[in-house]
């Protein structure tokens, strides 16, 4: 294999263990406390480096993997004292860590291999180097080989527990119910999510790897609510944006790391725009057409309350709601449209139509009961566009 | 290292005035940040602040700290703006959003830092001290620049006290007062940002989240008034700057940020443990005394409950009988006879009028007056 495409496996590999547990930690609510491992993870590293002197061992990555699941522990503790709310607990624990770390490196500055920046970013051009020897056999890079046995330890754990994780990650009570301890699905989840950040941190680094484990997931889940969907579009973003990376970095001759977050960075914005429904663009489009369809209702109900043809005048309108001309006229118009009112020499009526439909609505407003509104809905739907 | 040293070596001096002085503005403003439960909002601005810098570089070529702060400043209230929008207009969460804006704005931050590095441009070395901070470059112009910002910041929260303190507890109360809540919110924000964006040359964009917090979390623990609180935070905050910085400058490899941080920590644990009102060493001493005084009582109501079957209440009894009963011991018995509950003779005990009628109304004493 070139280098170049064991780079782009290695980048894919990390990127689809990122996304799993990221998924669960999206749902859990807890995308900080994988910023929290990913910087605390380092005094870990540091001290497992100076025993092993090597950055691929696997007892390395255990130290450090229980350095971050120390740190979840930690915030647990000072959150249960009461003192501190849970972020602040997050926010004091994690960066004293960190400091501890970046303190150790710099007192054992003579081991130029393991250097502040290679923290930050990680070396995932140098990764091929470091090869895997079987028995004299060139097998690959070891940490293609490290981060596809955490890869597939991962989907056999998310296999195997798949249902026990969604139960106790949507439903908490459900599942103590069901007699799944919510403790221990926390801190295995903990646990995978440590390991899969010691790992992908000798790739991408310290920092960049909570990009890896949030966006992916934030991304799909502005696309679907369904949990496996959702699991199989972050991986999809997550290696996608891996390989991509890696070519917008040879192009512009940076740090592939940097790259594929930003790819990672555009992915999510495009779909933070445009997503169906979620995505801004439609959240401000459906605000707005709600806007307008409470102004019609507003505008109904004043009609319907007032007979005299001096308060139904198009001119007296505009001034006794209180709406801006613009507006005043597309309500107007909209009504119009919808056969709800006629004009008649500058006097505005209800028809039958809109007088059905206003009954409806201060039905609903005034027993507030679903039932009401459900078929309204459909009438709702009238006004859009 | 000896304390003369502060007022002949210049950097020294300077570095250290510097640090207090971000100290200080980082309590006082960390303050509202952590009342506002907006503790990793810190964190989330200043990896935001990393492609501010580098764009400002890129686009001026200059390496002036002004240039380059009001690049992060910008980009620190972009990313802001956009951790607003991503929880506001979709049902993604707070903790999502600002890991979202940290790690994005952090890598492409990092893409363009290592793109500058690969530029013919001999001007692009030290950019990277934002990454950690490096103290030690800090220079009078940006000590003069930190406090004059940390006045100004001081000026508009005196100016706004009210409101300030009136949207902290309760927003509502604020919007039904009139108030226009978006615009002192979005002050408060921009003044965080700004604490931020000025820390980031001394102790790096990592780190400067733990500036915010941890002087305001133990101040927190010493008092419920918010002005005590902000004032509390500035001095634990100014501490935290003097003493790292004379820890770091007392030995060689100690980078000023992460000891300055390891000190604010240790005012942290020291407020957790030992504040009087809620620090754990206290509630703990609360605890035992109130078991303690709780087993008293279960002992002078077992005496009763025997006493009561007796016409004479001071008729004495033996000490053995309260043996099957498991809350007594000699300190108890004691201590009762000194509350002169009653009095021990040998081996026995006898009830005094006293303890009788505290006994009787034991369980009362606790009852809302009729």
């Amino acid at each position: 294999m070139s280098p170049s495409i064991e780079i782009q496996l290695i980048a894919a590999i990390t990127a689809a263990a990122c996304a799993i547990p990221g998924v669960f930690l999206v749902l859990r609510k807890m995308a900080l406390i994988s910023d929290a491992i990913s910087h605390s993870i380092l005094p870990g590293i540091v001290i497992g480096f100076m025993i092993t002197q090597d950055l691929a061992s696997p007892w390395l990555i255990l130290l450090a993997a229980v350095s971050g699941i120390i740190t979840v522990v930690l915030v647990e503790l000072i959150q249960k004292t009461g003192l501190v709310k849970e972020d602040t607990a997050i926010g004091l624990v994690f960066p004293a860590l960190f400091s501890v770390g970046v303190l150790l490196i710099a007192q054992n500055a003579n081991d130029v291999h393991l250097d502040v920046d290679a923290v930050l970013l990680g070396e995932l051009a140098f990764a091929p180097f470091d090869r895997l020897i079987v028995g004299g056999i060139d097998v690959g890079p070891k940490s293609l080989w490290t981060i596809t046995a955490i890869l597939s330890f991962t989907i056999i754990l998310l296999i195997a527990f798949y249902k026990e994780l969604k139960v106790s990650t949507f439903d908490i009570g459900l599942s103590s119910a069901l007699g799944f301890s919510p403790v221990i699905m926390h801190y295995g989840l903990m646990s995978v999510a440590s390991v899969t950040t010691v790992a992908a941190f000798d790739a991408v680094g310290a920092i960049l790897v909570v990009a890896l484990i949030i966006t992916p997931a934030a991304a799909a889940y502005l696309l679907t609510t369904d949990l496996k969907k959702m699991l199989a579009l972050s991986v999809l973003f997550g290696t996608s944006s891996a390989i991509g990376g890696y070519w917008f970095a040879r192009a512009i001759d940076a740090s592939i790391a940097g790259s594929i977050t930003t790819v990672l960075g555009l992915l999510f914005l495009i779909i933070y725009l445009f997503a169906p429904s979620k995505g801004l663009i439609a959240v401000l489009l459906k605000q707005s057409s709600q806007r307008i369809e409470v102004s019609l209702l507003t505008f109904l109900l004043h009609l319907n309350n007032h007979d005299s043809l001096e308060e139904r005048s198009v001119a007296h309108l505009q001034e006794h709601i209180n709406w801006q001309r613009v507006k005043a006229k597309s309500v107007l118009d909209l009504a119009l449209k919808n056969n709800m009112i006629v004009i008649d020499n500058k006097v505005v009526s209800l028809t039958q139509k809109g007088l059905d439909f206003t009954e409806k609505a201060i039905e609903y407003i005034i027993t507030n009961k679903d039932e009401k509104i459900e078929d309204m809905k459909d009438d709702f739907f009238l006004f859009r566009g | 290292m000896d304390i003369t040293q502060y007022f002949t070596d210049y950097t020294l001096r300077t570095i250290t005035l510097g640090t207090a002085v971000l100290g200080a503005i980082c309590g006082m403003l960390g303050s509202f940040a952590v009342l506002r439960k907006q503790s990793l909002l810190g964190d989330a601005i200043s990896h935001a602040a990393l492609p501010g810098i580098a764009v400002a570089f890129l686009l001026t070529g200059a390496k002036d700290s002004n240039i380059l702060l009001i690049g992060a400043l910008v980009s620190g209230l972009i990313g802001t703006w956009w951790i607003r929008g991503i929880v506001t207009k979709t049902h993604l969460k707070t903790d999502t959003a600002l890991g979202l804006i940290l790690s994005l704005f952090f890598g492409f931050g990092m893409l363009l830092l290592t793109y500058i590095q690969k530029q013919p441009n001999a001007n692009q070395a030290g950019l990277d001290k934002y990454l950690f901070g490096q103290a030690a470059t800090l220079v009078e112009s940006d000590v003069i620049l930190m406090s004059t910002v940390t006045g100004i910041s001081l000026l508009v929260m005196l100016l706004f006290w009210k409101e300030f303190k009136l949207l902290l507890f309760d927003k509502n109360y604020a919007m039904t007062l009139g108030f226009n809540t978006k615009f002192i919110d979005g002050l408060i924000s921009f003044f965080i940002v700004l604490a931020i964006v000025i820390g980031l040359q001394t102790v790096g964009v990592v780190l400067m989240s733990a500036m915010l917090l941890a002087p305001a979390a133990a101040a927190r623990q010493w008092t419920n008034s918010l002005s005590v609180m902000v004032i509390l935070a500035a001095i634990f905050g100014m501490f935290s700057g003097v003493i790292g910085t004379a820890i770091s400058a007392s030995q060689n490899n100690l980078s000023t940020g992460p000891v300055i941080v390891l000190v604010a920590a240790v005012f942290v644990i020291i407020s957790f443990v030992f504040s009087p009102g809620r620090g754990i060493l206290f509630k703990q001493l609360r605890l035992l005394k109130n078991r303690r005084e709780l087993e008293l009582q279960k002992t002078l109501y077992f005496m009763y409950s025997i006493v009561r079957k007796h016409d004479d209440i001071s008729r004495p009894h033996a000490i053995r009988i309260l043996n099957n009963f498991q809350g007594f011991t000699k300190g108890t018995l004691s201590q009762l006879e000194q509350k002169d509950w009653i009095v021990i003779q040998g081996t026995n005990w006898s009830m005094t009028p006293r303890g009788f009628d505290t006994a009787a109304n034991l369980y009362n004493s606790n009852l809302p007056e009729q």
